[in-house]
């Protein structure tokens, strides 16, 4: 009778293992894993977030035409003319945002790319982003009724400039370049499309003023672009100061170097399986023999 | 046929299931992937307690799988018990890898679609009387300063609204304005995007404050353009 009990006690011992074992197995194929979100229908190419990868070597800052840009993942975000606020415009001519982003642990750049059927010396592009903890409205941080919103950072490239503006805003009309230049912004023009790189320290030291980028996790990130076109006979430019190709607010992150941690789980969980694996076959020796 | 054949098949007919008949049943949704791992693990549990109530069940139950792990002169067995020792190990290890592994996707988002009015909104009945004439203003108002987003058909697909993260609403669509009462249309138009509550995400609306730009008495007389033209009517109390 007891020695049945104890052959009952032994097979629920090894039938615990089992199960432990299992679990140890199970959990991570059980997970829901985020599935690739299959775009909807009317917005078949759009993207959500940017993420840049660690280059290497050198960052392509200041140059928006190098090979090394192929190694970043695209994300295309559609635009809209800029309709929130008067001066508002119903159509603008930039549809479509590809971007680009790349960093090395120290600066971070952003490549732009769009299409765009002329040259013209008032063709621009900008970056926006929140800044700080206060959510800002996409539309230059305008004020909101029932929440308090933040500045937003905006990085602004003119083509007969040729350089980066960094600026502030809060609300419309609020437009301030800031006292310290910290980005840098390089266009190039080829078959009828842009490609802007903007380039900056991940953290600026003006933590109030600018965005700071780091690899811990996703940020607010929105594009905007104007098409410097000069009207023939009355000499106005198609798209000037608030009228322009806006888009909403969407994901940038920077990525975190790479994580080997993964691997040292696995490593304890292979020699945790290999050591049940040993205690088991031990046992049902003892067992046998027994 | 050997419990451990019966307890994998218990196994595999309760997977079927769970997988394809369960879905099946109306008001029934697919299992996520840790129930349908739970529901297997108990079925597991509930076959290894049976076949170790007794000495002979448990002989039965173990017996196979103790030669198969332990046993002497298994012939041909051999091979496959140090397969299944070493695959087992490495395929712990590639789980543990996949469940550590850091996850893509941006922050999720929550965003209430129709969030309360502020109160004194609440209960606002339109002044404006509603005849052919006022509908056909309210229209024109509409194609001037609504359609480029919400659409010439009102259902929010204008010109401009490809970039806009919420759309434009689709006042078409049974589940927006003929949910809604017009004294919500009036706060909506009248504060805009940035009107709303932190729950509404103000700060992602492109919708303009339209009360800086046209007279309450238009946005009235928009709202009764829209109903009409979505053919929808507003939400009432009776």
């Amino acid at each position: 009778m007891i020695r049945g009990l104890s052959r009952i006690v032994s097979n629920v011992v090894v039938a615990a293992c089992l199960a432990i074992g299992f679990l140890i197995v199970q959990p991570a194929g059980a997970e829901e894993k985020p599935k690739a979100s299959a775009p909807a229908e009317e917005e078949t190419q759009a993207s959500s977030s940017v993420s840049a990868p660690l280059v290497k070597g050198t960052l392509p800052a200041d140059d928006p035409t190098a090979a090394v840009w192929s190694s970043a993942p695209m994300a295309t975000f559609p635009m809209s003319p800029q309709v929130h606020w008067p001066t508002r415009n119903l159509e603008a001519t930039v549809k479509d945002m590809i971007v680009r982003g790349l960093h090395d642990g120290t600066n971070v750049a952003i490549l732009l790319e769009y299409a765009d059927p002329t040259e013209d010396p008032d063709d621009a592009a900008a970056i926006q982003f929140m800044v700080g903890d206060k959510k800002a409205h996409f539309a230059h941080g305008q004020p909101m009724a029932q929440v308090e919103g933040g500045p937003v950072n905006i990085w602004y490239w003119k083509n007969k400039d040729g350089k980066g503006v960094d600026m502030n805003a809060k609300g419309f009309g609020t437009l301030k370049i800031q006292d310290h230049q910290d980005v840098k912004a390089k266009g190039a023009y080829a078959n009828g499309r842009w490609k802007v790189v903007f380039s900056r320290p991940l953290d600026t030291g003006h933590p109030e003023e600018d965005t700071q980028i780091t690899t811990a996790g996703f940020i607010n990130i929105g594009f905007a672009a104007w098409d410097g076109k000069k009207d023939p006979s009355s000499g106005e430019l198609k798209e000037k100061g608030s009228q322009k190709a806006v888009s909403s607010w969407w994901y940038f992150r920077a990525e975190a170097p790479p994580d080997y941690t993964g691997y040292y789980y696995a490593a304890i969980a292979v020699v945790l399986a290999l050591g049940f694996q040993f205690v088991l076959i031990r046992k049902l020796k003892k067992g046998q023999s027994a | 046929m050997g419990p451990l054949i019966k307890l994998i098949l218990l196994n595999v007919i309760t997977y079927l299931i769970l997988k394809f008949v369960v879905p099946n049943i109306p008001g029934s949704a697919p299992l996520p992937a840790s129930l349908m791992f739970l529901y297997l693990l108990l079925v597991t549990a509930g076959f290894l307690i049976l076949a170790t109530v007794s000495a002979e069940s448990k002989e039965e139950f173990w017996g196979p799988i103790q030669r198969f792990l332990t046993g002497e002169s298994i012939g041909g067995l051999q091979a496959l018990r140090y397969l299944v020792l070493i695959l087992f190990p490495l395929l712990v290890g590639w789980q543990t890898y996949n469940s550590t592994a850091v996850s893509d996707a941006p922050p999720g988002e929550n965003r209430t679609i129709h969030p309360a009015p502020p109160g004194e909104y609440a209960g606002l009945s339109n002044p404006v009387p509603k005849t052919p004439d006022t509908i056909q203003q309210g229209k024109g108002f509409y194609a001037a300063f609504c359609s480029p987003c919400h659409g010439g058909n009102f259902d929010g697909k204008g010109s401009a609204a490809r970039g806009f993260n919420p759309p434009p609403a689709n006042f078409a669509d049974p589940t927006t304005i003929a949910m809604l009462q017009e004294s919500y249309l009036f706060w909506r138009i009248k504060k805009g995007g940035v009107g709303l509550p932190i729950e509404g995400m103000p700060w992602k609306s492109a919708m303009p404050r339209w009360e800086l730009e046209l007279p309450d008495e238009w946005i009235w007389k928009i709202i009764m353009g829209e109903y009409d033209g979505a053919h929808q009517s507003p939400r009432t109390w009776e």
